[in-house]
């Protein structure tokens, strides 16, 4: 739909004032979903995405239009808004060079043609509200949906590089609501991953359902969440949400470049516990965060982020990497052709340690124990975080004891990561439902990790 | 030009719907300019400007319904869209409670939402005013050395809305605003704060001197900050951060969520839930405001209503969905997919801020917090926050990596002080306000 001659012309107006870089970024992508509330299916949905993106770096700084309308007329409208920026910061002019066609890894499988069979869908949902009100007669709400997007790009920059990509993306979303005489609590569980609906038939929505249904049902018995200093387990997968916070967005390489985060000019320095490695990876087969090619048309890596608590590298896009002298690491990405590409996570996670889960907990005096984080937030100069705990428990004695209520965490990303005391030989990913966003723009990304203790956080509850 | 434009699409958008299948349907179009410059170390260092298009469409088939959204407007793939959009609506249950509004808004009404002298605005103007933002921060104090980029913003555009029973009506708006994010150097440790300003009408936003002066003091005033012991004290909020405790009320307030069992606002109409500050108001026809606009999603029009009056939760928000199934009317609160808020907003009191913290002899300020709601059913609020602790009145030293966290319903319950600072900066807006006691989780 978008051929080279048409992306070659793009970029040859994009320069037309000059810049050392420009590049062309088509999208087509169709999303479909399915809403169920009430035991019903209430809502289905059609959206469709399609245009063009078009940027033209000049130095520090960027010039980027996009435009809706394929005509000829409008796209190259576009270029002309996105050149504009050469007249702004005085450049040399570039030619665009040649396009050649490049191959893309092929991490999961894309068949932009494939029949959209609604009942499907509808089956998903209604599997997943039956299940979670036979779980317990206390479920009197059960909300659920599931989204099945398919996003194709063609991405041509002047620097001769022409791919296209066909990137598959399923979730499905169950929230279970429960009460008794006094309290109202709920549990959601999200999954998904790039590949099909078909997925579904192993992660079952029966599976997903019963998780969700639980967790509910467990914090209708919850205890308020202490407040104060204290111990802090990290369970497994879920977990992960801390290191995607309290390290990776520090790692990000547009706050590096220019000196905003905590992380500027510290490749090589200790700055965790030597128990703490963290990975991101873009190449994971089928997972949520995983990308052949970034939005800049840059193959996926696995990059070490942090090696022995010591700062090995940052997320780059193609801007920061070439004004930092380094190369892009696959991690240039962006909402949608309306945005222009900020370096971002994929997959961030954290592999195995020595400890097994029973050694952490038993070694707890007084803690908390967060089995999954509801989200989180990162103010990336000094690094502050807070995390709200989706499912957690009190720790006393070395023994999991009562289920806590909304318990909140807040800390300090190099803090939390020097008190990093234990961590477990049980690393995974979480299922595949995560958003991350930044600078108004939200992308799918994974977070995994193992058991991981921290010696002293601050649980922002109200009991003393 | 752009309105004819916009209602002619939503009509041709209407047309295929009926050509498909639909027996009703309805049809929002927007059409928006925007541009974005950012400077940073006196240089422009993003310059974005596009023109989007947008149509959002419902529709209903045998009482079952469906929602379609598209950026191709091309013939081909406007039919396509809606062919697919129509056939999805088959796996819906049906539902009696779907369908068109039954009021929808007659006689224009000019809520002066257009600015022209933002249209007219000349490119070479919006640079130098995000240049002279990013000079003026770094002019301000001299330990601001960085920043994450000082921004002007704008946005021209027509909203227009059609349905298949003849109604079709269409506005435009005009927004601006400016932001900057100063670092200032405390020693080793980087401290960034964030402000901005924002409006329907150029002459409406913060003077640059003003937005620099109040970002960089956000920034140096917290140099050396610690954290707070753990207690429970009074707890001032900034207005600010006011307005996003005043989201999660809107949240807990909307009959979406109401409807799914998923607010602690429950089966509270009618009670006592606030103090006798606590008048919350939903208004879409304040004249020039971000939060105003003649009809909402679907059509209906907008109105002025009371949520909360003194204290007493009046009325939650509806579309006309959610008023059908809970048995009342719209309040024009329709997004066209959901439910949004107008000037959603807690009545301002007598005193300034500086007021309020002169009377209040031990407490905290609350100046920004991190983190946001995931879960309205429980009605627990908590969030990561800086700010200042307060003695005798006074701002005694300030304070960071903290939490403070309480039931919702406690809060509103013990606002025992609203401050006269209320600006109709973004939709969801609070002046400053102080709760009696919460809890404040530091050491």
């Amino acid at each position: 739909m978008f051929d080279e001659s048409l992306l070659s012309r793009l970029l040859d107006r994009a320069l037309q004032h000059g810049g050392e870089y420009a590049d062309v970024f088509c999208e087509r992508r169709r999303t479909v979903s399915y809403r169920l509330q009430d035991g019903r299916v209430h809502d289905a949905t059609y959206g469709v995405t399609l245009g063009v993106g078009i940027r033209v770096v000049v130095g520090e700084s960027a010039g980027f239009a996009s435009s809706d309308d394929l005509s000829s007329e409008a796209m190259m409208e576009a270029a002309d808004s996105a050149a504009l920026i050469a007249r702004t910061a005085p450049s040399g002019k570039t030619a665009a060079a040649e396009l050649r066609n490049e191959n893309v890894p092929k991490l999961y499988d894309c068949d932009p043609v494939t029949a959209i069979d609604g009942a499907r869908y509808a089956a998903l949902l209604e599997r997943a509200d039956r299940t979670a009100r036979r779980y317990d007669p206390r479920i009197v709400a059960v909300n659920a949906h599931v989204v099945d997007e398919l996003q194709e790009v063609w991405i041509a920059s002047s620097d001769g590089r022409f791919v296209r990509d066909c990137r598959p993306l399923v979730t499905l979303g169950i929230q279970a609501v429960a009460t008794d005489k006094k309290e109202r609590s709920s549990g959601y569980v999200g999954d998904g991953g790039r590949t099909s609906i078909a997925y579904f038939d192993r992660q079952t929505p029966e599976m997903l359902a019963e998780d969700a249904a639980r967790i509910a049902t467990v914090n209708l018995s919850a205890v308020p969440a202490p407040a104060g200093e204290m111990e802090m387990i990290v369970g497994a997968g879920g977990g992960g949400v801390l290191l995607h916070e309290a390290v990776g967005h520090g790692l990000e390489s547009d706050f590096n470049r220019r000196g905003t985060s905590l992380y500027s000019g510290r490749v090589g320095e200790r700055v965790a516990s030597e128990l703490v490695t963290i990975y991101d990876d873009g190449n994971l087969h089928e997972e949520r965060g995983s990308l052949n090619v970034d939005d800049e048309g840059v193959p996926g890596q696995h990059k070490v982020l942090v090696e022995s608590g010591v700062l090995r590298g940052y997320m780059q896009d193609t801007l920061n990497a070439r004004l930092m002298g380094a190369q892009s690491t696959g991690s240039g990405r962006r909402q949608s052709f309306r945005f222009a590409p900020q370096p971002r996570m994929c997959n961030t996670y954290m592999p195995n340690g020595d400890s097994t889960v029973e050694e952490i907990v038993a070694s707890t005096q007084r803690g908390i124990f967060a089995k999954s984080f509801a989200g989180g937030q990162v103010e990336i100069a000094k690094g502050d975080f807070v995390f709200m705990v989706g499912e957690g428990y009190l720790i006393e004695n070395g023994k999991i004891t009562a289920p806590l209520r909304n318990a909140t965490i807040v800390g300090n990303g190099p803090d939390a990561m020097r008190k990093v005391v234990a961590v477990g030989n049980d690393s995974r990913l979480a299922r595949g439902h995560y958003t991350c966003g930044k600078g108004g723009q939200n992308v799918p990304v994974g977070v995994g990790m193992p058991t991981v203790k921290i010696s002293s956080i601050t649980v922002g509850g109200t009991q003393t | 030009m752009n309105d004819a434009r916009a209602i002619q699409l939503a009509c041709e958008a209407l047309e295929l719907a009926s050509a498909a299948g639909a027996q009703t349907a309805e049809a929002s179009v927007s059409i928006a300019r925007r541009f974005h410059a950012e400077a940073r170390d006196n240089a422009i260092s993003k310059l974005e400007a596009s023109t989007g298009k947008g149509l959002f469409m419902r529709v209903f088939r045998g009482g079952r319904k469906a929602t379609l959204s598209t950026s191709d407007f091309s013939p081909d793939g406007m039919n396509d869209a809606i062919r697919r959009a129509v056939a999805q609506a088959d796996q819906v249950a049906v539902d009696e409670f779907a369908g068109l509004p039954d009021v929808v808004a007659g006689e224009a009404v000019d809520l002066a939402l257009f600015d022209p002298r933002i249209a007219d605005r000349d490119g070479a103007e919006k640079l130098d005013d995000a240049i002279k933002l990013e000079r003026l921060i770094r002019e301000a104090d001299a330990r601001v050395v960085n920043s994450s980029g000082s921004n002007y913003t704008d946005a021209i555009a027509v909203t227009a809305i059609a349905n298949t029973s003849g109604f079709s009506a269409v506005y435009s708006w005009t927004r601006a605003g400016r932001s900057t994010g100063p670092v200032a150097l405390d020693g080793g440790v980087k401290r960034i704060a964030h402000y901005g300003t924002a409006g329907r009408y150029l002459d409406d936003l913060e003077a640059a001197g003003s937005v620099a002066t109040t970002a960089v003091r956000r920034a140096v005033d917290l140099f050396g900050a610690r954290k707070p012991p753990t207690m429970r004290v009074p707890v001032i909020f900034e207005r600010d951060v006011a307005a996003t405790f005043l989201d999660d009320i809107f949240a807990a307030a909307s009959a979406g969520n109401v409807a799914i069992d998923n607010s602690w606002l429950t089966e509270r109409t009618g009670s006592r839930v606030g103090s006798e500050l606590v008048t919350i108001v939903d208004d879409g026809r304040l004249v020039g405001k971000l939060g105003s606009s003649p009809f909402d999603g679907e059509g209906v029009p907008t109105q002025r209503t009371p949520v909360f009056e003194r204290g007493t939760l009046r009325t939650f928000l509806y579309d006309t969905y959610y008023g059908r199934k809970l048995g009342a009317a719209s309040t024009g609160n329709s997004t066209g997919g959901g439910i949004g808020p107008n000037n959603f907003y807690l009545e301002p009191g007598a005193m300034s801020l500086a007021e309020l913290i002169a009377a209040t002899p031990l407490g905290v300020l609350v100046l920004d917090t991190i983190g946001f709601a995931t879960e309205h059913a429980s009605g627990t609020y908590s969030r990561g926050a800086r700010g200042f602790f307060i003695e005798n009145g006074e701002l005694a030293y300030p304070i960071d990596e903290f939490t403070v966290a309480g039931q919702y319903v406690d809060m509103l319950a013990n606002i025992d002080s609203v401050a006269n600072d209320l600006q109709f900066d973004a939709t969801v807006v609070s002046p400053s306000f102080r709760v009696s006691e919460l809890m404040v989780s530091g050491n």
